[in-house]
């Protein structure tokens, strides 16, 4: 027992945050809550730093101490500060400012409990803790869009959630046991392990937002303030994307998962980028745009168990992932959400521009950025294991998807028609780490991968 | 090993045939048939030889469909196939001037291949729907003149009588198969103890509806309402056959108990349906009567632990009833009718059915060296050598002298007294029907050696001369009686009871009938309330075929816009060539960006054609995986 807290205390510190910026809020200190917040998940990043190569469970094998959660926690962390820090520039100044905070570390708390999922219910616990955080993050503005794209996230999450338990129960009916490890029984059973995979897909599948359970998306990205939108699009995701390699590592191969994976890495990379090609908001353009992001993770899943390089492929494309993602909000977020508001940003402020660029060239895929030693690794992964049809279609995506970046590029270095606002601090720190994160993640892998 | 499966597949497809072609029905009907016997006689070769298959077909998880093709089976579906294609060739000639021939052939071709499979089935649950079939089959043949109400009341009444007596059926294969794990008949004879008496007493149960014994036998008279070869085929020699086959299949699991009720309930009903054919004032009603008192006989020996004598009686029956029937179609055109009051001396007027009838009905009988002799012979001695012989024998002599006296009366009735005849059409075809069992009926007597060492049953501990003697004693006094002696003086003050011939059902409707209706009332409610869930899920279903016509229709739109992108890639071809590269890719752009339109518009906004899309979505996906996992 002790050595299992032990092994806890990132998350222990996490929650501990979470309560600790709530207090805070109670006394009517938003700033200590922010300070407190974001000083406690560094601490909880650095406790976890330690605990690197570990690979063993808790608590009876329900919650696993290994790779994807431990760079779960080193690569949500970090990206929940950052949101943090966007999140004072949206909504600094309104009441309850400290309950964003708050809510953002216990969605964090949810998204880590999944990464690290050795159980059924800690994949539900991990889906409702998250889901029930994010949709009072969405609806926080208390606005018409706000209060719709909450709406709309919530009843698409109770219907995503209430299936996916239900999914549940058959494994548990066949298996007898809520451990992930027992799914290799279900062998005898396809038709209930096929109905928990098709469940568990479901749910996860939404949170990820994978095409076809990514409708709330779109919206609720769109109606939520914008640091909550670049949450959305990098914590909760990731966290339940981990959670799907988790899952799928002890389910058996025969049950036919990796077609699944591999035609829902189609569907959400090919329709995200066309759905992406129409939008004039950019919001909703890097919405579509993180759709499709996750299509490229499946590719990593569908390898799992098979191939040696699916979890550091996942990881590493993770970590790329987010910084980038998280840049071009912070873009955004000093910017403005129309493709208009961008026309001449490339002129106005250089640097700006610049690492706008940057991260949408990463998110293309292009050397040597993070997003292309992410992406490189992911199709070497699907190759693998014979998924190389998948590979093409997936670079073919990527070509698709420079023509809907450069629909962001290409008004930046127009000449300019307004003058733009100098920017807000918090954002352009953010950029400057992010920019810095998608270098150095970019170069720093590929001198790792010449070396091997 | 498919060839099994021939003898059911040849008169399917006949019926498919004949309902997608709607013509040439008679040819057809009669191909199937032929064939199905021809395939049957040369699995019954096989069989003989020593080669026992069986075919395995995908069925219920871990419950494959079987088809056995041992002695017994391959013996019946002969016979099965024998009766079906003369009582056929005989309907062409009965149903020349009938309408709506194509629904007739071909329900009897469905008929025919629902009973072949039901005899090969070696396995419960394809026993239980070809079960299930035959009696849709008879429900349909029986209201054949659904115009007449009486036709379409025998028909329901049929149909409520033996489905609920089915109910036996449906629960002795659930415990059966509960209890033994398996589906496969042959394996789930090895239970014992209550449940092999349970499950004996309910298909005791079942056996008495099929096979119409008291207190059900009141359908099969009330279904001679249907065309005569439909009497013929269905009601003498395969549907109600399928109680005593049933019986027979399962003799390993009945229990002594269960034994003596078997032979109680044929000899009650042995002795009673006699008398009634006794007093029946109408041809067909009198054979069928007469053929629920020689099942009545069937289920005697059964439960004297002789199936085989059962079986032989069920052969030498099938053939002699059918003949008899077939020659009855004959007369019933002749005058119109079959009361008898319409039939004086119809015999002297149709000497060729009539001798087929008359050699038939000595058979039945029991006279020497005709079939009927060994079989009744091998069932009174099963009866005197049986452990409840006190009980089985006389009621087993009494039922041989009842068949003598009735079958007496009835060609008396047929050959005395006077009338004129009117021309019928299709006598030749009718012929060759009457004729074509006649034969067998009289000679199948030296085919039972063959048949008894090839099959593996319990045959008669006692052949004595006692069981010869007392038989045949029996069935010439019988006939004795018959012909000499009026019936209303036979029966004495029996007369009335046993003429309406309901008053049996109705005494007995007040005891045993009454519960029957209630459960089939009960059943009957249980269906409307099932028939409301599957009226609520068909409205489900109606919406869900709205979704898909609504998808249909998107798909369409689908398709049109790859029509569009095709000629858009033609138009494309041309500026590549006009306006060289720089215009090609603008213009692939511009289709790109179309196709984004079109994924806009999927993106509606509202909440629930999101879902529907999800939803469908996933369905598609579980379909395919669940597909994909059946890998058969």
């Amino acid at each position: 027992m002790g050595r299992d807290l032990a092994l806890l205390t990132p998350e222990i510190a996490v929650l501990l945050t979470a309560v600790g910026a709530l207090i805070a809020e109670m006394l009517r200190r938003p700033r200590i809550s922010l300070a407190l917040a974001a000083a406690g998940l560094l601490v909880a990043t650095s406790l976890t730093v330690p605990l690197l190569g570990t690979d063993t469970t808790v608590f009876g094998g329900s919650f696993r101490i290994d790779a994807l959660s431990i760079w779960a926690k080193l690569i949500l962390l970090p990206a929940t500060v950052l949101s943090l820090l966007l999140a004072r520039n949206d909504i600094g100044g309104t009441v309850r400012e400290g309950t964003v905070y708050s809510l953002i570390c216990l969605a964090t708390f949810g998204a880590l409990v999944l990464a690290g999922a050795g159980d059924v219910m800690f994949l539900v616990l991990g889906m409702l803790l998250t889901s029930l955080a994010t949709f009072a993050l969405v609806a926080y503005p208390d606005d018409d869009p706000a209060t719709e794209a909450a709406m709309k996230f919530f009843v698409f999450g109770s219907v995503a959630g209430a299936v996916m338990i239900f999914g549940l129960s058959y494994w548990f009916g066949a298996t007898g046991s809520t451990l992930l490890t027992d799914l290799a029984r279900t062998d005898a059973m396809p038709l209930a392990a096929i109905l928990g995979l098709v469940a568990v897909v479901v749910g996860l599948g939404y949170k990820a937002s994978l095409v076809p359970f990514h409708f709330w998306a779109p919206d609720a990205y769109e109606g939520a303030p914008l640091s909550i939108a670049a949450y959305l699009s990098v914590v909760p995701k990731v966290g339940s994307l981990f959670a799907l390699t988790q899952v799928v590592r002890d389910l058996p191969v025969d049950s036919g998962w990796p077609a699944v994976m591999a035609g829902l890495a189609v569907l959400s990379m090919t329709y995200g980028y066309l759905a992406a090609l129409v939008q004039d908001n950019v919001i909703r353009l890097l919405a579509y745009s993180s759709i499709a992001q996750s299509g490229y993770f499946l590719l990593g899943i569908v390898a799992v168990g098979s191939s040696e390089l699916a979890l550091p492929s996942i990881i590493l494309f993770a970590a790329a992932y987010a910084a980038m993602n998280l840049g071009a909000f912070a873009v955004a977020s000093a910017t403005g959400r129309t493709l208009e508001e961008f026309s001449g940003l490339g002129r106005a402020r250089v640097l700006t521009g610049i690492a706008m660029v940057i991260f949408l060239l990463s998110l293309v895929g292009i050397p040597p950025l993070s997003g292309f030693v992410g992406k490189f690794l992911l199709f070497a992964a699907a190759i693998d294991v014979q998924f190389t049809w998948l590979a093409v279609v997936a670079i073919i995506n990527s070509v698709l998807s420079l023509a809907v970046y450069l629909r962001i590029v290409m008004p930046m270095y127009r000449p300019a028609e307004t003058t733009t606002v100098a920017p807000a601090t918090w954002p352009g720190v953010v950029v400057m780490i992010t920019f810095a994160a998608t270098l150095i993640i970019g170069l720093a892998a590929q001198f790792f991968l010449a070396g091997r | 090993m498919n060839e099994i499966a021939l003898p059911v597949v040849f008169p399917l497809l006949a019926a498919v045939a004949i309902l997608v072609l709607r013509r040439w029905a008679p040819a057809l009907a009669l191909a199937g048939a032929t064939l199905s016997l021809a395939v049957s006689l040369w699995l019954m070769g096989r069989v003989a030889e020593g080669h026992l298959e069986t075919l395995l077909l995908p069925g219920l998880p871990d419950m494959p469909l079987r088809l056995t093709a041992e002695p017994l089976t391959a013996l019946l579906t002969v016979v099965i196939a024998t009766v079906g294609t003369f009582v056929l060739i005989h309907s062409v000639g009965y149903m020349k001037q009938e309408s709506g021939l194509p629904r007739f052939y071909a329900v009897m071709s469905l008929f025919l291949a629902a009973m072949q499979a039901l005899v090969l089935a070696g396995d419960w649950v394809l026993l239980l729907a070809a079960w299930e079939l035959i009696g849709l089959c008879s429900y349909l043949l029986i209201g054949f003149w659904f115009q007449r109400s009486e036709a379409a009341n025998a028909a329901s009444r049929a149909f409520l009588y033996t489905r609920s007596a089915d109910l036996g059926l449906y629960i002795a294969v659930f415990i059966l198969i509960g209890s033994a794990g398996t589906s496969e008949i042959a394996a789930t004879m090895n239970v014992g103890g209550s449940v092999a008496v349970a499950a004996g007493l309910l298909l005791l149960l079942a056996a008495m509806g099929k096979s119409a014994q008291v207190p059900l036998q009141d359908w099969l008279m009330r279904a001679m309402a249907g065309p005569t070869p439909v009497s013929a085929l269905l009601h003498s020699a395969t549907l109600v056959a399928a109680g005593a086959i049933l019986l027979i299949r399962v003799t390993p699991l009945l229990a002594p108990g269960v034994l003596l009720a078997i032979g109680l309930v044929g000899g009650f009903t042995t002795v009673t349906t006699g008398l009634v054919a006794l007093a029946e004032r109408d041809l067909k009603r009198l054979l069928a009567a007469s053929t629920a008192s020689q099942y009545g006989l069937m289920l005697i020996s059964i439960g004297a632990g002789a199936p085989l004598a059962a079986l032989l009686h069920l052969v030498a029956h099938a053939a002699i009833k059918s003949a008899l029937f077939l020659a009855a179609g004959d007369f019933q055109h002749a005058r119109g009718g079959t009361g008898f009051d319409r039939l004086e001396s119809v015999g002297r007027i149709r000497p060729w059915a009539f001798a087929g009838f008359t050699l038939a009905a000595l058979a039945l009988a029991g006279i020497p060296p005709l079939s009927g002799f060994f079989s009744k012979d091998a069932v009174i001695a099963a009866a005197l050598s049986a452990a409840g012989a006190v009980w089985l024998a006389p009621l087993a002599l009494a039922g041989t002298l009842l068949t003598g006296a009735y079958l007496a009366r009835a060609l008396r009735l047929l050959w005395r007294g006077a009338g004129g005849t009117r021309p019928v059409a299709g006598a030749a075809w009718m012929g060759v029907g009457v004729w074509g069992l006649a034969i067998p009926a009289a000679a199948l007597g030296l085919a039972f050696g063959p048949i008894e060492a090839l099959l593996d049953l319990p045959a008669p501990e006692a052949e004595g001369a006692w069981a010869v003697l007392l038989g045949l004693l029996a069935a010439v006094s019988g006939l004795a009686l018959g012909w000499l002696v009026p019936a209303r003086r036979l029966l004495g003050p029996a007369n009335p009871w046993a003429q309406s011939g309901l008053t049996v059902a109705g005494g007995l409707t007040a005891v045993v009938g009454r519960p029957a209706m209630a459960v089939s009332r009960g059943c009957e409610r249980l269906e409307d309330r099932l028939y409301a869930a599957a009226l609520r899920v068909g409205r489900r279903g109606l919406t869900i075929a709205r979704g898909c016509e609504r998808l249909e229709l998107s798909l369409y739109a689908v398709v049109l816009g790859a029509g569009h992108a095709n000629l858009a890639m033609g138009h494309l071809v041309r500026v590549g060539d006009e306006r060289r590269i720089d215009g090609l890719i603008f213009a692939l752009v511009a289709s790109v960006r179309a196709w984004g339109d079109r994924a806009r518009t999927l993106q509606s906004g509202l909440i629930h054609h999101s879902l529907a899309i999800s939803a469908v979505v996933t369905a598609v996906m579980l379909l395919i995986l669940i597909l994909a996992s059946l890998r058969f």
